[in-house]
């Protein structure tokens, strides 16, 4: 069954466990790619990662003038392919989040590639593997619906929409803070 | 065991020309599971690949333990001994040579020698550590009292366990850190923490204790600061340091007040409850909320919740147990499972949250000044004759109880302990009051240290041995739950360096005890040895074997002999370890920390530690990962006391006590109390926090009171550059 990757936001401690795994995936060169972010420092420990969210249409392949970014069939966002990548970094300004890396010395970008030797075998991904506190998970499609059902973010939302708090839609899929909410206690 | 809700199935990766070795963590008492790569062209570890399997933290590994693997080859592992001939330069980096195995062993044996000879047997001493496998900590025992045959052995489980062994000694008779396996911590509908940054020190239980509240269930965190764990607590008691002791009498008298006491449990199975009702009767939430500076209306709502709660588990760490009243707030706290029967059951019970790999271990066999192997006591003929039958040693021979870690310092300063074997442990950064303790090292006549790197306390040695890594050696270890696990070697030693235990055979030999070490040729065989002397002790590894351990995806103890599967719940049949078989409910009066807030010192200083170091940082602090993401401490400051003191964040101010003083960069954050100050810990030299904490020491445990004292800070004209 198809797995992907899914940010449950509220769970994050800022241990940056997922930036040190990252090194750990044989084809990243031991250079992490992913983010974590203090949300209010002077205030409190509150923390979220942010990860590549491999969407559908990146806008990152989208600005890329030399077609460097691949996707894969699962639809894993790729790295630029070394050979065709021209160093314009367009692709780091396009990028909503802002998830591109640049190699000044070597002058290519490099990315999350949701650990592409991974994945493919249905292996979870580095980041999601050691996540010590299920902030990042790696679930199946009915495991995600339930989580769905289960948050009901939708309705705190001006929206309505059910789910998706992102723009376009992504092959990683993101819970927003609040998944607490609402929730029945047991006693 | 059974596998949770939590477990897949997931195969690893495994690259080419790699091969995987299971093993666990060097860090944390959570012992987290992983396979360590090995390239197989040059027999030599090159990373790390999560371990799914392992039922405990099914792959989950924390920032430290991701990068574990990066100490065994690193640039600054110690190859070879070291001496230095000019002792004019101790407390420094400078003055080492190399030297050969052999030349260090006759320089050792030879000063130990001699100062036995002039002033005595007890004029040797031996502070080691518990980061290491129980066969380790086993010889090590053995070898302060059959080859150096000194009463002065101790260790830095002081500083870390002896409050939670303490306490629960006194209050079941049996000191296990948990009476339940971490598995069942995600299905209690209660967690109560007490004075544990489990998001920054034992984070790979943090999926468990998430899961309680997304199960519905209640999550209850009593710490000054509001760290991430606090963050997301339905309540959160933001208790002054070191008050913990009232806080846990107010839990106790409002739940028997309330009608949550199980009277016929505690009469069946407790002793002590009337007199502890009488004594917990004057904490109101009113009082307590005077004492404590909790507000009442909080403190009601945490203790029904936790008495309503149909199964809850309550645990706590060295926030609680780093006091004067350390061991007090262990039976306390504990009092809460007594008093309303949530104990001796899964999903109910008590555990600490152990902070070194081996600290539950480490301290049940024989390297505390007190104690011998089985947890059993050096004062007690019977466990004398015990132990003296597997050592070959008669009891008469046995040398008498020392003096905990601290004290050995004191010790130093007068000379009644003229020369130190050190393993394992680095006090010039973790032990209290650090300005007497680096005095009181300078003071030796003769210091050996064995360690991986040159920490801050080989600064202070005559003799540096290099001892491995934890992938380098094999052996047992036994994790914050009492299950007994097995670490396994990844690769060969590098360089010259040694395994601890082989260092202590090699020397007993040399110091002319070799009858009683030298069969001891193999980790395996060291392994044999310590079965057979924890057997019959309560404490009992004897029917734990590296193979069922294999097996059975670990053992927990007590493991009597080759048919007892182990003891995963502790007290199911309500039979504690006290000679009636009864728990203790303890009647204890509060008393505030050693030393209070004052006009002079209006700050509460408390201490603790960062998600991105391990102890005294002697091993993280190496690491580039761990180092960028926290290079240098800093002092939390809350907003409105930094503009009362008018400083601002990044700003680098003096901080100082009645012991001493440091530079620290300032940190605002709301996330602590106004009165209250907070460093971590895990710097040496010049940013060592230490050098400000007080040696007051618990009168039971002698855990000093790293958690509390009065401080002081101001602006600093002082530059950066100056200091650093």
């Amino acid at each position: 069954m198809k797995k992907l990757l899914y940010i449950e936001m509220d769970n994050c401690i800022g241990c940056r466990s997922c930036l040190a795994a990252c090194t750990q995936c044989g084809g990243h060169d031991e250079r992490n790619r992913n983010y974590v972010y203090d949300v209010n420092p002077l205030v409190n420990r509150q923390t979220i990662p942010l990860m590549c969210l491999h969407c559908v249409n990146p806008a990152c392949a989208r600005s890329c003038p030399a077609q460097a970014i691949q996707i894969t069939p699962e639809g894993a966002v790729l790295s630029a392919m070394v050979e065709k990548c021209i160093g314009c970094q367009n692709c780091t300004i396009a990028c909503p989040y802002g998830i591109p890396k640049f190699d000044e010395e070597q002058n290519f970008m490099y990315k999350c590639d949701l650990c592409y030797d991974r994945t493919k075998e249905g292996i979870p991904p580095m980041c999601a593997s050691v996540c010590p506190t299920n902030t990042l998970q790696w679930i199946t499609e009915d495991e995600l619906e339930m989580k769905q059902e289960q948050h009901r973010l939708g309705k705190w939302m001006s929206s309505h929409q059910p789910f998706d708090p992102l723009e376009g839609e992504t092959n990683v899929k993101i819970s927003l803070p609040g998944i607490l909410q609402g929730k029945q206690k047991l006693f | 065991m059974l596998k949770d809700k939590f477990y897949k199935e997931i195969p690893n990766v495994i690259h080419p020309k790699e091969k995987l070795v299971a093993t666990h963590c060097s860090y944390c008492g959570m012992q987290c599971g992983m396979n360590l790569r090995v390239d197989t062209t040059k027999n030599t570890i090159i990373g790390v690949e999560p371990r799914y399997d392992w039922p405990v933290t099914l792959g989950k590994m924390c920032p430290k333990g991701v990068t574990a693997y990066q100490q065994t080859n690193h640039d600054d592992r110690l190859l070879r001994p070291l001496i230095r001939d000019d002792a004019s330069t101790k407390g420094t980096k400078e003055g080492f040579r190399e030297a050969t195995w052999d030349e260090a062993y006759e320089l050792i044996t030879r000063k130990f020698k001699e100062l036995q000879t002039e002033y005595g047997k007890d004029s040797l001493s031996v502070y080691s550590g518990v980061s290491m496998t129980n066969e380790k900590c086993y010889l090590t025992g053995k070898f302060a009292r059959v080859a150096l045959q000194t009463r002065y052995i101790d260790y830095n489980g002081r500083f870390c366990m002896s409050s939670a062994a303490a306490g629960f000694l006194r209050s079941f008779g049996v000191d296990r850190g948990s009476t339940l396996p971490w598995t069942d911590i995600h299905e209690t509908d209660c967690l109560f923490i007490a004075g544990s940054n489990t998001a920054e020190c034992h984070p790979t239980s943090m999926f468990r204790v998430w899961e309680v509240q997304s199960r519905g269930g209640y999550l209850i965190v009593v710490d000054p600061r509001e760290t991430p764990l606090a963050r997301r607590a339905d309540i959160h008691l933001d208790l002054k340091p070191g008050t913990d002791l009232a806080l846990a009498n107010c839990m106790v008298n409002l739940l028997i007040q309330n009608g949550y006491a199980d009277e016929k449990f505690t009469l069946a199975h407790t002793n002590g409850f009337e007199e502890t009702k009488e004594l917990v009767s004057q904490f109101t939430p009113e009082y307590t909320s005077e004492i404590t500076g909790v507000a009442p209306e909080k403190l009601i709502r945490a203790a029904e919740i936790y008495g309503k709660a149909p199964n809850a588990i309550v645990m706590f760490a060295r926030g609680i147990e780093q006091q004067t009243r350390g061991s007090d707030n262990v039976s306390a706290y504990t009092n809460m499972c007594l008093v309303t029967g949530k104990i001796g059951r899964p999903k109910s019970g008590v555990a600490t949250l152990t902070g070194q790999g081996n600290g539950q271990g480490g301290r049940e066999h024989g390297q505390k000044a007190d104690a011998l192997p089985g947890y059993r006591k050096i004062t007690n003929p019977k466990h004398v004759q015990e132990v003296c039958s597997v050592w070959g040693i008669e009891p008469e021979e046995m040398p008498l109880p020392g003096v905990s870690a601290y004290e050995m310092f004191e010790l130093m300063h007068n000379k009644t302990i003229r020369a130190l074997y050190l393993l394992c442990s680095n006090p010039a950064v973790s032990a209290p009051n650090l300005n007497d303790v680096k005095a009181a090292l300078k003071n030796l006549d003769f210091m050996v240290c064995s360690d991986m790197y040159l920490s801050e306390s080989a600064e202070f040695a005559d003799v540096v041995l290099p001892s491995v890594t934890w992938s380098e050696d094999e052996g047992t270890v036994t994790n914050l739950e009492g299950r007994i696990i097995k670490i396994n070697k990844a690769q060969e030693p590098i360089g010259e360096s040694k395994p601890d235990w082989l260092i202590a055979v090699e020397l007993a030999e040399r110091m002319g005890r070799g009858k009683y070490f030298s069969h001891l040729t193999t980790a395996a065989k060291v392994a044999e040895e310590f079965r057979l002397a924890s057997k019959g002790g309560y404490a009992d590894y004897y029917g734990a074997t590296w193979d069922k351990i294999e097996k059975q995806n670990g053992v927990f103890w007590p493991c009597k002999d080759e048919n007892d599967p182990g003891t995963p719940y502790m007290f199911l049949n309500q039979q504690y370890y006290h000679a009636d078989g009864k728990a203790k409910i303890c009647a204890l009066p509060y008393r505030p920390p050693a030393e209070e807030p004052c006009e002079q010192y209006p700050l509460r200083l408390t201490t603790g530690r960062v998600v991105y170091h391990y102890l005294s940082g002697n091993q993280t602090r190496r690491i580039s990962f761990l180092h960028d993401m926290c290079p240098e401490p800093y002092v939390e400051v809350h907003p409105d006391t930094a503009k009362q003191y008018d400083i601002v964040h990044d700003e680098l101010v003096r901080l100082y006590t009645r012991r001493g003083e440091a530079h620290f960069k300032v940190k605002v954050t709301e996330a602590i109390r106004k009165d209250t100050v907070f460093v971590p810990y895990h710097f040496g030299h010049e940013l060592a926090v230490n050098l400000l904490t007080i040696p007051a020491l618990d009168p039971m445990s002698r855990m000093p009171e790293f958690k509390a004292c009065a401080a002081e800070l101001e602006k600093t004209v002082i530059s950066k550059e100056a200091v650093r």
